[in-house]
């Protein structure tokens, strides 16, 4: 659904994305991870056709967006942070608006998505008297009116509290059994990516630093737990084998490249030590992601499915 | 989908509060200015004048003639004023706010959209000139009655009209203004599309024309005035020369096009090469 092939961004004197390679099924619910000023908006910018890449190809639904914007923005639908609406207007009337950028609408087709976004009976008032969780209920509507196939959520539930939050993870989830939508979900909120995504990319500093199924993300850190008598003295027989390197908090080796945990269980058993459980590591997004941002995770890079 | 896309412009432009402000204090000014006249020794001069030169005086003091003396102060000051402002928020105000982001993520090519919203920035400068000529010959009328027109600018005009010559061309007067409205609105919308805020773009806008007008008529540039922007957007007080140069103001009106071309190719260059960021 999405391609990105060498895609670099620069804004001088700093690239806010470089090299970024990144594909997308039809579909799935795709996690962008990264620290604020990732490179993520500036990704989704280009993907919208927003933002001119310095370099590469962007193909959205199989047509270049740089090229071909109208036919590759057919069936998208975006919702920004903080969307915004022409405020002195209706909710109706924005929709009109909004809408009718992609092709004519009809009224039945607003009703039938306003009442599937929960927002009938108050689309004619103002939008300026509309709460937060309204405005996202109404930045979900304009996505939605122009029947999308790819759905682009950059930080929908940024500046919602719990209670929306959690809605808005219930209507991605809707949005994806009902509607069959590809969704890209980039966002900050790891619990949330965790729960709603088959695959994830994380940037950082304009890279890709890891894609891959979450369940990639969480064995990537290559950690194993050892529960051995003395884990100190096993580590510094192993390292001084040259089977490790290095150790983490919590009982946990980092084998060397294209060591087995079977090689470390003989080598320790060899010296006398008792192994009582050897096993991999399987680690929370949220550790993942902070080891990759600490620079101490492998970005595992898993080109595409 | 065009007609319907520049119907929602509409609606977005005359949705906000601050696009009636030009037409309100438009009203506000003529009645002022009317009342002025009316119960003030201010039209003595222009009596003097008139009689001074064999005519009476109560025949051409009317309506028609208050209402064309009131277009001057409006069409220096407050038409370039309201023209840029609403000209400089076009596409500025749109990226400020964030709904410029909102609109290109659909499917619209940058330059459609550019047109649909020079086209409602037109029309709201045909609209402001309409009511500026209608509001000013009604309210004029109302104080002063029908009767022919006398137009007097010290050293360029001298011109009387029956009345309904001088309707005449107290019409196509305003056609002509529109070109000039247009114009300052265009110029106000290129820069627009430049990454400024929407004050930015409209003070900007101003400065162009007032230091052009203030230029041109420094005697050193007498010479040049061909050059400047403004003298060809006061074409359309040649009507009330007579002979009316038809031949120089065809000239200043291609001109003016040719501006207008010009702005619009510009601010969409411009518009295109650009990063639209939150």
């Amino acid at each position: 659904m999405i391609q990105l092939r060498q895609v670099s961004k620069l804004f001088a004197p700093q690239w806010a994305v470089r090299g970024l390679d990144l594909e997308i099924a039809r579909g799935e619910i795709f996690g962008l991870l990264g620290h604020n000023g990732a490179g993520k908006s500036t990704a989704i910018g280009m993907m919208l056709g927003q933002v001119w890449p310095t370099a590469g190809d962007i193909l959205v639904g199989g047509h270049d967006v740089t090229l071909h914007r109208r036919r590759a923005l057919e069936k998208v639908g975006a919702i920004f942070e903080s969307p915004a609406f022409y405020d002195f207007l209706s909710g109706w009337r924005n929709l009109e608006i909004f809408s009718h950028y992609s092709a004519r609408t009809t009224p039945a087709r607003m009703r039938e998505v306003i009442d599937w976004v929960g927002l009938a009976g108050r689309e004619h008032g103002r939008v300026k008297t509309y709460s937060h969780g309204m405005r996202a209920r109404l930045a979900l509507a304009q996505a939605l009116l122009p029947k999308p196939e790819l759905l682009i959520l950059d930080e929908p539930s940024d500046g919602l509290d719990p209670e929306g939050i959690h809605e808005m993870r219930q209507t991605i989830r809707r949005l994806h059994r009902e509607l069959g939508l590809t969704i890209l979900l980039s966002s900050h909120l790891l619990s949330e990516v965790e729960q709603l995504c088959t695959r994830i990319a994380v940037m950082k500093q304009g890279r890709k630093v890891f894609e891959g199924s979450l369940a990639q993300a969480r064995l990537a850190q290559d950690g194993v737990r050892l529960r051995t008598a003395d884990f100190a003295a096993a580590a510094d027989l192993l390292t001084r084998a040259g089977l490790i390197t290095g150790t983490l908090d919590g009982g946990v080796i980092r084998p060397g490249p294209g060591i087995g945990t079977d090689e470390i269980v003989r080598r320790l058993v060899a010296a006398g030590m008792p192994v009582f459980e050897i096993a991999p590591v399987e680690q929370t997004l949220e550790g993942f992601y902070l080891a990759l941002m600490n620079g101490s995770a492998s970005g595992n890079v898993n080109p595409s499915p | 989908m065009w007609l319907i896309q520049l119907r929602n412009e509409l609606w977005k432009l005359f949705g906000k509060k601050r696009t009636y402000l030009g037409f309100l204090m438009i009203v506000l000014a003529q009645n002022i200015f009317i009342l002025t006249f009316r119960f003030s020794h201010a039209s003595r001069n222009a009596i003097q004048v008139l009689e001074g030169n064999g005519y009476p005086a109560a025949a051409f003091m009317s309506g028609l003639t208050i209402a064309t003396i009131l277009i001057f102060p409006m069409v220096y000051l407050l038409l370039p004023l309201y023209t840029s402002l609403v000209g400089g928020d076009l596409v500025a105000k749109e990226a400020e706010d964030g709904t410029l982001r909102m609109i290109l993520c659909r499917p619209i090519s940058r330059v459609q959209l550019l047109v649909i919203k020079w086209l409602a920035g037109a029309i709201f400068a045909l609209l402001l000139v309409l009511f500026l000529g209608v509001s000013g010959f009604l309210f004029a009328s109302a104080w002063f009655g029908w009767g022919g027109l006398f137009v007097f600018v010290p050293g360029e005009i001298f011109s009387v009209y029956d009345p309904w010559s001088g309707l005449r061309f107290y019409v196509a007067a305003h056609g002509l203004m529109v070109i000039k409205a247009v114009t300052v609105m265009g110029l106000a919308f290129m820069l627009s599309c430049f990454n400024v805020k929407p004050a930015a773009a409209t003070i900007l806008a101003l400065s162009i024309i007032f230091v052009s007008f203030i230029m041109m008529n420094i005697p050193y540039f007498k010479d040049l005035q061909v050059w400047f922007v403004t003298y060809h957007l006061n074409a359309w007080q040649w009507l009330f020369l007579q002979p009316v140069p038809y031949w120089k103001i065809a000239s200043s009106m291609s001109l003016l096009a040719g501006f207008n071309f010009t702005f619009l190719l510009v601010g969409v260059t411009v518009f295109h090469s650009r990063d639209i960021k939150s």
